[in-house]
């Protein structure tokens, strides 16, 4: 009996050496993924459906899970994960769209700098334009003559910011009534006819809308485009059919926006809080071989069949979810924003909507 | 149809389906236990399994788990008085009397019936309004929803106890802290006083635990001995199903309005469960026992918060605008099924509606057998001296809070609110109308402030806004015209003893003090955030200092039950070491504080000889420990904790 225990205790010696040495980096270790907002966001959502892929892809299989860290409107875990999060690759953020926008016009209380993360990996989604058959136009492009636009929306900032650059960049003036509770209550208002104009992510127009426009009670218009791996604005993978605002603009006024600082404004917002709206960050000083085994992993999840059907074709409507790496210095620029861009946003909020942001 | 309920309920007959139905009911029944924690928790919780099944198994198990959710935390309610989540807290008013009464049993089988009851007509509800859903939620614009939330704020007039001023200063006082965060309409954050926590609002669950349950383990200890007085438990739970049966239409009517609270997205679970109570009280004839243990205020909102849960899912399936953060998740697994929820799901999955039905049903009916069965056990807890008790009570409300935002912030508004309800019921201020204003106040502002925008003034010819209108009038009316009948006599006044107003004068002048710093902070907001504040504080003001005038010449009303000074002492005492509690967590971590709170409550408070509380103490540390470890929790970490 003794022999037997301790030629048991001897060839776990034997192995151990050995297997943690040719054992991934992630062997044995777990991965927390910081959501800072409730359960049940559209970010929370799509965290949850990739976790169970995440495990099995990441390289050593570690278990992987969520944390909510509401509060502060995303900022509070945000800052959390920037001030507290250990730079060993065990934990990540998934940074919502609240938080990318707060930190593009340089709300004080942010304490995180994305200059200062590393990618992990990152998705977007486009966002559609439509309005009621009452307003009188037939396609974009008759916006600015269109009568009594009404636009709902929750309390700014967020990603209205976006829609309203965009009607400003086009010369459309909607009203805009705030207070609603989120995008969810004010599509039922446009439904009611309350409202007249409204402006959904493309998987919510798809879904929602498009019956809608079916029966003749939605006119759809555009949408906010999509970015080429060059940076150049295409249509919308998801929403082929419909006209971009940088068309809509060309259809209007007869020449290109580039180089207007509105066309720079919407842009920003555009590129980070939709086209890299979804973005999975590691504390800066993360180690290589961590990074490596993340990056991989997402190649690999690319590949699994049931990652394309579950979560890639349903989730993330289509969309790419890009390998960090590879797309890192072009997220960075695009959260880079100059300090003339959010003066325009903060002035056409106060200016025009009496909001101070 | 009929078909496809029929087929939808096969799925059932298979053991392994059912099996699963039981896991995620249990979870549902484990996390409704613990205070503070909603369907939420339980839905966070076996998410990641779920995600491995099918859809109809995954569909199944996660209704399970919402749907009995409110049948357990009754159990929590009644018992201890901690609200076991939010949208039970009226079962601590009514329910937990009944248990100090010794009459628990009574109490929570006319819960549980009336649970499953309401669960079962919310199922009924939903798959009869599924056809005509979709115009009806589609009628009620922004006007009807302001008017409804109007209306729920008029039940809270039914609930202002005996001291009509008392009860609106606190009914203000809730919506005060219900406008703390960002204003619905203007991008602007109230009464934040700079903290990040602030930013968001406080959490209904950390609130309602803190100004009920934080308030009556407070009372618990202070007075020393068990929950229940004198009594026997008896054989109160045959007396719960006759009470549930004499009351069967307060039965139905608790459902509809649940029913009704879920599908609009205005409302939500809370204030469903509250408008149902609000309902009760406003329509009975004899109000005395309300609020010390009224059998009727605990029927109607058990039936409609299972109820509710039903509603919520009209919303979620059918518009994709989900009611609940749980529901929210709902859509979640849905969508990663590639199911999409919206206005086809009902000819693409119309099989899946009904398994979603069933499983609701059968979950009402299976977790409420469950309670049942473990009830008379759980019932005995309230013989036990609730010094041995408090600690791992406690510890579990202390862990419910922070999981709302896992933050310091969390424990802080507890203990916070905990001293402010102690006060409040030491002092006979009604606590209900605090609660109901905190729930209200945010979609009442935010569909006002809607309706203005939209419509100007012509809101007020819209059809629908009179019926609601008149729907909130009418018991005002009919009151007065009571009151002209009785020929005008005015409520008798009391005075209080001499000694006993101290408590009460102090309460109300740091309520007016805490309405005139709000009124000074909120004539400094922007326009299109300051207005409601404005109006809160101001009223406050006049009410208070009122309250402070009448309290200083020694009129307080009818004080009946105020506690006698030494055990209002004893009480300061241990709220003192509620807040030694919160800075060792804050210093040393949660598990180092909960040993502290352990010993502390079972040597000093509990006189336990020192060997059983040691025992007592590990075992208390070690059961928090697995606990969170099996729920996936995050503890509090310390300062300079290793």
């Amino acid at each position: 009996m003794r022999t037997v225990v301790a030629g048991f205790l001897l060839s776990v010696a034997a192995w151990v050496p050995l297997a943690s040495a040719a054992a991934p980096y992630y062997a044995g270790k777990s991965v927390e993924i910081i959501v800072p907002t409730a359960p049940g966001g559209p970010s929370d959502i799509l965290v949850r459906a990739l976790a169970p892929y995440l495990e099995k892809h990441i390289a050593g299989n570690p278990s992987v899970r969520v944390r909510n860290m509401p509060g502060g409107g995303t900022i509070l875990g945000s800052n959390w994960f920037a001030l507290n999060a250990k730079p060993d690759g065990s934990t990540l953020l998934a940074a919502p769209v609240g938080a990318t926008i707060a930190y593009i016009i340089r709300n004080p209380a942010v304490r995180y700098d994305f200059r200062a993360f590393k990618l992990v990996a990152v998705s977007g989604s486009g966002a559609v334009f439509y309005a009621s058959p009452r307003v009188g136009v037939r396609r974009a492009a008759e916006l600015p003559q269109a009568r009594d636009l009404v636009m709902g929306s929750p309390s700014p900032p967020g990603n209205v910011l976006t829609a309203l650059v965009a009607m400003e960049l086009l010369g459309v003036s909607p009203k805009v009534v705030f207070g609603f509770e989120g995008v969810g209550p004010a599509r039922l208002a446009f439904e009611r006819g309350e409202l007249t104009l409204d402006f959904q992510s493309t998987i919510v127009y798809v879904t929602q809308v498009e019956p809608l426009v079916r029966a003749g009670r939605a006119v759809p218009l555009m949408t906010l485009g999509y970015l080429d791996e060059r940076g150049q604005v295409v249509r919308d993978p998801a929403v082929r059919g419909l006209p971009t605002v940088y068309e809509v603009y060309q259809q209007i006024h007869g020449r290109k926006p580039d180089g207007l600082l509105r066309w720079k404004a919407f842009r920003a917002l555009f590129a980070a809080g939709w086209v890299y709206g979804r973005g999975l960050w590691a504390p800066g000083g993360t180690p290589p071989e961590a990074l490596r085994e993340l990056h991989e992993a997402v190649d690999r999840m690319n590949r699994d069949p049931d990652f394309q059907r579950d979560v890639a074709q349903r989730l993330l409507e289509g969309y790419a979810l890009h390998r960090g790496d590879r797309v890192e210095a072009t997220v960075h620029r695009s959260l880079q924003v100059t300090l003339d861009v959010v003066k325009f946003i903060r002035d056409l909020m106060r200016q025009k909507y009496g909001q101070e942001i | 149809m009929a078909e496809a309920a029929l087929r939808a309920l096969e799925i059932f007959t298979g053991p392994d389906r059912l099996a699963l139905l039981c896991a995620g009911i249990l979870a549902g029944i484990v996390v409704g236990l613990l205070p503070g924690m909603g369907g939420i928790v339980a839905v966070s919780l076996i998410l990641p399994y779920v995600l491995r099944m099918d859809a109809v198994a995954a569909v199944a198990v996660l209704t399970g788990a919402l749907a009995v959710v409110h049948t357990a935390d009754t159990i929590t309610s009644v018992l201890i008085g901690a609200p076991g989540s939010a949208a039970s807290a009226t079962s601590v008013i009514e329910g937990h009397p009944l248990a100090r009464q010794g009459q628990a049993a009574r109490a929570l089988s006319a819960a549980f019936l009336s649970s499953m009851l309401g669960g079962l007509m919310g199922a009924l509800g939903l798959t009869l309004s599924i056809p005509v859903a979709r115009p009806l939620v589609l009628s009620m614009g922004a006007p009807e929803l302001f008017m409804l939330t109007a209306l729920g704020v008029s039940y809270a007039g039914s609930l202002l106890g005996r001291e009509v001023r008392k009860g609106l200063l606190s009914g203000l006082l809730g919506m005060l802290v219900g406008l703390i965060g960002p204003s619905p309409a203007a991008a602007q954050v109230r009464f934040d006083f700079g903290s990040l926590y602030l930013m968001d609002g406080l959490p209904l669950a950390v609130v309602a635990l803190g100004i009920f349950g934080v308030a009556e383990v407070v009372n618990l200890l202070a007075e020393g001995g068990s929950i229940a007085r004198g009594a026997t438990l008896g054989h109160g739970w045959l007396d719960g199903v006759r009470d549930v049966w004499r009351h069967r239409w307060l039965v139905v009517r608790g459902a509809l309005i649940g029913i009704w609270a879920g599908i609009l997205p205005a409302l939500g679970a809370t204030a469903g469960t509250w408008m149902a109570y609000g309902h009760v009280v406003a329509t009975s004839r004899d109000r005395d026992r309300f609020g010390k243990g009224d059998i009727r205020g605990i029927i109607a909102p058990e039936s409609a918060n299972n109820a509710v849960a039903a509603g919520d899912l009209i919303p979620t399936l059918l518009f994709m605008v989900p009611g609940s953060a749980s529901a929210a998740i709902l859509v979640g697994a849905l969508l990663r099924y590639g199911i999409l929820p919206g206005p086809r799901i009902l000819t693409e999955h119309l099989d899946l509606i009904y398994v979603i039905i069933w499983s609701y049903a059968l979950a009402n009916v299976i977790g409420a057998g469950i309670c049942f069965a473990a009830s008379p056990a759980l019932a005995r807890l309230t013989r036990v001296p609730f010094a041995r008790l408090a600690a791992p009570v406690l510890a579990a409300m202390a862990l419910g809070a922070y999981q709302a935002s896992q933050e310091m912030g969390d424990l802080v508004t507890l203990v916070v609110l905990g001293v402010l309800g102690w006060l409040m019921s030491s002092a006979g201020w009604p606590r209900a109308p605090f609660l109901i204003g905190f729930v209200l106040v945010g979609p009442m502002e935010r569909y006002f402030v809607i309706t203005k925008n939209l419509y100007g003034w012509t809101w007020l010819a819209r059809p629908g806004v009179w019926v609601i209108g008149a729907a909130l009038l009418a018991p005002f009316l009919w009151g007065l015209v009571r009151w002209l009948r009785r020929g005008g006599v005015a409520a008798e006044r009391t005075t209080l003893p001499p000694g006993r107003h101290a408590l009460d004068l102090a309460v109300s002048v740091t309520v007016l003090a805490v309405f005139l710093g709000a009124a000074f902070l909120a004539v400094r907001l922007v326009p299109g955030a300051r207005e409601l504040p404005l109006l809160v504080a101001l009223a406050g003001c006049g009410l208070g200092a009122v309250q402070v005038v009448q309290g200083a010449r020694g009129r307080g009303g009818a004080g009946e039950d105020l506690p006698e000074p030494a055990r209002l002492r004893r009480g300061l005492g241990i709220l003192a070491g509620l807040w030694g509690f919160v800075l060792l967590t804050y210093l040393a971590g949660f598990l180092a504080a909960v040993v502290a709170l352990a010993l502390w409550v079972t040597l000093a408070l509990g006189r336990v000889r020192p060997p059983w509380a040691v025992l007592y103490t590990g075992a208390t540390a070690l059961a928090v420990h697995a606990l969170a470890g099996f729920l996936a929790l995050h503890l509090p970490p310390g300062r300079i904790s290793p």
